[in-house]
């Protein structure tokens, strides 16, 4: 989820109870004003009809155009005793001009006249529907909210996006980020201190890692170049021993154990240091490559070496495909992943490869997928193979990383797939 | 036939000196650039073995004062830098062959011979062994100026076995030679085996006089005719 979809969502679930909470409050306040002010008018009223009623004058009409109401009762003692002498509340009164019941504030004043007696006087004033002002609060408070809510995320997104440029301008920099490739400097033209120092942290963590980067190809590669010397003389004493000194059968089987396994070594040495130098980018020169045809020229040579495995190896070429490579980057991928296709596949099984548009995808037989994490992996093994380096597929991607190809593995159809896409 | 070793590592003279030795050429050695290019300045050489590392200097700078001083002297690079453009800009300076570094005895001897005889013989690089001839730029192979008609492979295991007379070949190294990096973790060598009976079978035919003998079943030595 994007930082801005978040801050966003936050904002609007935070706003909702605040809305709601701001809306109850509001609601209870504009009721207890206005039921003051009707409160007030209705005490001058009463106060005015029972000051009339001592003094024995006329008392109002009841139809004086304002809506107020009011009736004297005569009520007793016990009455009078039991009630509160003045109370206020809310009712519905029946208005007999206009037919129909209305709310109304309404006081109630229990007095007494000069005799003694006791009345009780009831004044009302029709008053709002507080149903009415319930919804229009509540469709006010609605659009109160989408409209703050619109605010709000508005503005956020624009103060976000306009303090946030320097941390966008690192992500965007992290994306365009290839380890080992000439890269450009961390952009760090902000004011803004926090994304200063996080520039140069990037920076500095990058100049670092860059440097273990080199210095680990270059160990790699060094140490290759060095071992060359010494495998050399390894060699050739081993070679001087056979040609110059009488040996049993049993000496001379273990002297060539011992060159088979120093010829390892010097194929490991060689595929490490091949790997370095397609790392260091080192094979600018490149020509027009004809797919199909290294293919053919490959299956050849296997079914030869692999014969007695039985392999049938079908190739389906559904257009011609002629790709811009170092010829020999080109013959070491599709040697790889040809040779992995024969040395993996039991007895009697079948290899498929297809050119389809810009891939090619060599399917070879299987039981069980590879694990697809690491087998592209440097010395990822699944089962310890005699005289594998170990190396092959790592050749296969790095090749691939190099020109950009996408290098894939699947399994499907009790098939391991393995295809190269040219872009 | 003179030649010198220029390398700098005492133990890879050694024994490169002692092989050369045997072959009956007269070898000397520098172990540095000084060395070397004192030796150069005063006597000429049939071959110069360069190694183009050197701890005081780049022996490719050597070959230009070799080349510089109109020497007619061959020179084979050996490096442990196998890469193409070390390949080619040592051929373009004038080197005459280059080989990385680990290489075979044999082969080091093969390539000497191969250079020394264009050197001599202005670029004839037929190769003689008993009675049979093999050109190795147009393909031919004669047994007492008879064309014999061998497959691709069958030429190339002859070619790699008459550069290399008397000379145990295993035969994962020969498979490696011959088949190139694909076979090298082939389970089984029958491929070999069916190449080799064939070519056997076609020497033995057209009686020639040498011989690709199986030792115990590790691997091949061709085997010269006892008069030479």
């Amino acid at each position: 989820m994007k930082l801005i979809y978040r801050i966003a969502l936050r904002l609007s679930l935070v706003l909702l109870p605040l809305m709601a909470l701001w809306a109850t409050l509001f609601y209870f306040t504009m009721v207890d004003e206005i039921n003051d002010e009707a409160d007030d008018t209705l005490e001058d009223y009463s106060e005015l009809i029972i000051m009339r009623m001592l003094a024995g004058r006329e008392l109002p009409s009841l139809n004086n155009g304002s809506n107020n109401s009011y009736s004297i009762i005569p009520v007793d003692e016990t009455y009078a005793l039991e009630h509160p002498h003045i109370d206020y509340y809310d009712a519905e009164i029946y208005i007999p001009e206009k037919d129909e019941t209305e709310p109304a504030r309404i006081l109630t004043t229990i007095f007494q006249d000069n005799d003694g007696k006791y009345y009780e006087l009831q004044v009302a004033t029709p008053t709002f529907e507080k149903d009415d002002l319930l919804d229009a609060i509540l469709n006010w408070i609605i659009f109160l909210y989408i409209l703050l809510l619109i605010t709000v995320i508005g503005l956020t997104i624009w103060v976000f996006q306009r303090s946030m440029r320097p941390l966008y301008a690192l992500l965007k920099w992290f994306d365009n980020y290839t380890p080992g490739q000439n890269n450009t400097i961390v952009p760090n033209n902000t004011t803004i201190s926090e994304f200063r120092k996080l520039n140069t942290a990037a920076q500095q963590a990058i100049t670092r890692s860059e440097e273990l980067f080199d210095r680990q190809k270059q160990f790699i590669g060094n140490a290759s170049h060095e071992l060359q010397t010494p495998l050399a003389i390894l060699g050739n004493r081993i070679e001087w021993i056979l040609d110059n000194t009488d040996l049993n059968e049993a000496q001379i089987g273990e002297l060539l154990k011992m060159q088979q396994t120093l010829g390892h070594i010097v194929r490991l040495n060689k595929t490490l240091l091949l790997l370095t130098k397609i790392d260091n980018g080192q094979f600018p020169e490149s020509k027009e490559i004809n797919i199909p045809e290294l293919i053919q020229e490959q299956i050849a040579l296997y079914n030869e070496i692999y014969e007695s495995k039985e392999i049938r190896c079908t190739a389906t070429y559904d257009n011609p495909l002629t790709v811009q490579m170092n010829e020999s980057l080109a013959r070491t991928l599709i040697t790889n992943l040809l040779k992995n296709a024969y040395l993996h596949t039991a007895k009697n099984s079948h290899i498929a490869i297809t050119v389809t548009n810009r891939t090619l995808t060599i399917a070879n037989d299987g039981e069980t997928p590879l694990d697809a994490e690491h087998i592209f992996e440097r010395f990822y093994q699944g089962a310890k193979k005699q005289g594998s380096t170990g190396l092959g597929l790592a050749l296969a991607d790095a090749i691939g990383k190099y020109y950009c190809l996408q290098i894939a593995y699947d399994f499907y159809g009790k098939q391991h797939h393995f295809s190269v896409t040219w872009p | 036939m003179k030649i010198l070793i220029i390398e700098d590592e005492p133990s890879l003279r050694e024994v490169m000196q002692r092989a050369l030795t045997e072959e009956r050429y007269v070898v000397e050695t520098a172990s540095t650039y000084f060395e070397a290019d004192a030796k150069l300045a005063g006597y000429s050489y049939d071959c110069i073995l360069l190694d183009i590392m050197l701890p005081d200097g780049n022996g490719l700078r050597l070959l230009e004062h070799i080349k510089k001083q109109n020497k007619r002297d061959n020179v084979i690079i050996i490096s442990a830098r196998d890469s193409l453009e070390d390949k080619v800009f040592g051929l373009e300076q004038g080197a005459d062959d280059y080989l990385p570094k680990p290489f075979h005895t044999a082969e080091l001897k093969a390539r000497i011979k191969s250079v020394l005889r264009r050197g001599k013989s202005g670029g004839n690089l037929t190769l003689t062994a008993g009675n049979v001839s093999l050109e190795p730029e147009s393909s031919r192979v004669t047994v007492e100026g008879k064309e014999l008609l061998l497959l691709k492979k069958e030429f190339d295991i002859l070619l790699y076995f008459m550069q290399r007379p008397n000379h145990l070949v295993d035969k994962s190294i020969l498979a490696e030679a011959v088949w190139g990096d694909h076979a090298d973790q082939a389970d089984n060598f029958h491929f070999v085996y069916a190449q080799m009976k064939n070519l056997r079978r076609k020497l033995t035919e057209a009686k020639a006089s040498i011989e690709i003998k199986a030792i115990y079943g590790f691997g091949y030595k061709l085997i010269l005719p006892e008069t030479e």
